[in-house]
């Protein structure tokens, strides 16, 4: 019985066709290379497919752009530089910034990621930080909603710990386990390769799918009885996920330590909205007596488990088929 | 077959159906469009006062007949923008939306007893007409599952929350000490019926 259930997922997942194309990356570079400051002159050394004239470039308010020339004035080259028309013409742009003195940089636009925010090529004022700040900030709330993986580990952890303190020093083990390998990642210290690293991820969560069950059959699982050691093994996991968001963003290695603290005040900010929202739901629903029937219990521990197993099947498949 | 066997073909089954979503990027797991369909009814009044006095006017009615829309709602937004997309319903226009506000301000005004399957039948009906008016925004790009998933995910946090709330504040049995409770819901719903009124004469008169 239980060969003919994995033969099934393994039938099930094999006729996933869509995703084993080979989906041929459509790239442009853009190159501003500053001849005095403040002024750039820009040029595409490597043209995307659809024709640089189809580019729908934005800089940020101050600079004017007449391609080749971009003037920025005293501010400089800082603030948001958006590409609005990226699809499946043009998957993305790197944007080389060369500055009089200092080290070039890169950004990549992707559709996934249409803004980057340019923090100037002088020494990091004021105005830098507080562009960084809000850059990565937003970027760290962006990253924790968006990603469903990430909150429905975090909806697994929850529904298993119920809440109180409990709930608290899980999520706590959580962030610290994510914050130390997103450090970790960032600086260049760890290193794991994205595709393997997502099956990971997605199997975390088919973990907590199999707790869930457990706890309902009565039996004491791993994370019901150490949920702060769980959350924080899988945190460091989760992390190194994190810190792929940072990967090709070009930033200096000198603003690395103040984007990551603003990317993860950004990541904690939406887990604590999330947090702080499912808790709430759950307060209304005992409140309205609104509970599923007893038939239904184990939906939800099943509903993120095939969800999850789903997403695992699926990335395993990236990682074989990249091999 | 044994229940077990069901449950796998089931599972091998639902799988099958949904090659589409298999794309197995971590760029797949991103919702996208799913904040879109949440965030919308924030961009329209009409919503948000109509899913505030509809959570108000069920909470104030008590768990018991109020908790069906919990299911009720959200399973009416969907309707509503399977309606407005695929048969190409559109609003009912603001005469309407005025005319249920002003209906539903006056039920809480008069803290009428609405037997619960018309409290989930005016919870529906409104749901319907509210889904099919989100779905005549929708964009030829936005993804339409995920916007109907966002959207059904709002209404139902946002019912839900406020008839939780609406039940903590009349605790309905608190007894005479806190029967100041219930009045100031009636004058909320006197409130919303204004509202409606005034919205109800803004859309005859243009």
């Amino acid at each position: 019985m239980r060969y003919w259930r994995v033969t099934l997922l393994v039938l099930a997942a094999l006729i996933l066709p869509r995703q084993l194309d080979a989906h041929e990356a459509t790239l442009g570079v853009l190159e501003f290379r500053e001849v005095r400051p403040g002024a750039f002159v820009g040029r595409w050394t490597m043209e995307p497919s659809i024709g640089a004239a189809r580019v729908d470039l934005r800089v940020p308010p101050h600079c004017f752009l007449r391609l080749p020339e971009m003037n920025c004035g005293e501010k400089g080259l800082v603030g948001p530089i958006t590409i609005t028309n990226l699809g499946a013409d043009m998957s993305a742009v790197l944007i080389k910034v060369i500055p009089i003195g200092g080290e070039p940089r890169s950004y990549t636009i992707s559709s996934a990621n249409p803004v980057v925010s340019l923090l100037g090529t002088s020494d990091p004022t004021l105005q830098t930080w507080v562009e960084l700040a809000r850059t990565y900030v937003n970027y760290g709330i962006d990253h924790i909603l968006l990603g469903a993986d990430h909150l429905l580990f975090v909806l697994g952890l929850i529904w298993i710990v119920g809440g109180g303190w409990r709930l608290v020093k899980t999520i706590t083990a959580f962030t610290v386990g994510h914050s130390a390998s997103l450090a970790a990642a960032a600086f260049g210290l760890i290193g794991v390769p994205e595709r393997p690293l997502n099956a990971c991820i997605a199997l975390s969560i088919v973990f907590v799918g199999v707790e869930i069950v457990k706890q309902q059959r009565g039996e004491a699982g791993l994370t019901a009885r150490y949920p702060w050691a769980v959350a924080f093994t899988f945190g460091l996991v989760h992390g190194i996920g994190f810190a792929s968001a940072l990967a090709g963003l070009g930033l200096e290695r000198r603003l690395l330590p103040a984007a990551l603290l603003f990317f993860n005040v950004g990541v904690e900010i939406g887990q604590l909205a999330f947090v702080l929202l499912v808790l709430a739901l759950i307060w209304a629903h005992r409140r309205l007596d609104a509970v599923l029937p007893r038939w239904g219990d184990a939906l939800p521990a099943y509903a993120i488990g095939s969800v999850s197993m789903f997403w695992f099947f699926g990335r395993l498949l990236r990682v074989l088929a990249a091999t | 077959m044994n229940f077990r066997l069901a449950r796998v073909w089931i599972a091998a089954a639902m799988l099958f159906a949904r090659v589409e979503a298999a794309d197995a990027h971590i760029i797949a797991a991103r919702l996208g469009d799913f904040y879109t369909g949440a965030l919308h009814p924030l961009t329209d009044l009409q919503d948000l006062i109509l899913w505030a006095a509809m959570g108000v006017l069920a909470g104030s009615l008590g768990a018991a007949k109020g908790r069906w829309l919990v299911l009720v709602f959200p399973l009416g937004l969907l309707a509503g923008l399977v309606l407005g997309r695929v048969f190409g319903v559109v609003s009912a226009g603001p005469a309407a939306d005025a005319g249920m506000i002003l209906v539903l301000g006056l039920l809480l005004a008069a803290a009428a007893r609405v037997p619960a399957t018309l409290l989930c039948a005016i919870a529906f009906g409104l749901a319907l007409m509210r889904g099919a008016a989100n779905a005549g925004d929708l964009g030829p790009e936005t993804d339409r599952l995920l916007f109907a998933a966002g959207l059904a995910c709002a209404g139902y946090a946002a019912i839900t929350l406020t008839m939780a709330l609406t039940l903590t504040f009349r605790r309905l049995d608190g007894g005479p000490a806190v029967a100041w409770r219930g009045i100031a819901i009636r004058a909320v719903g006197g409130w919303i019926a204004a509202i409606g009124l005034m919205m109800m004469g803004f859309a005859l008169a243009t």
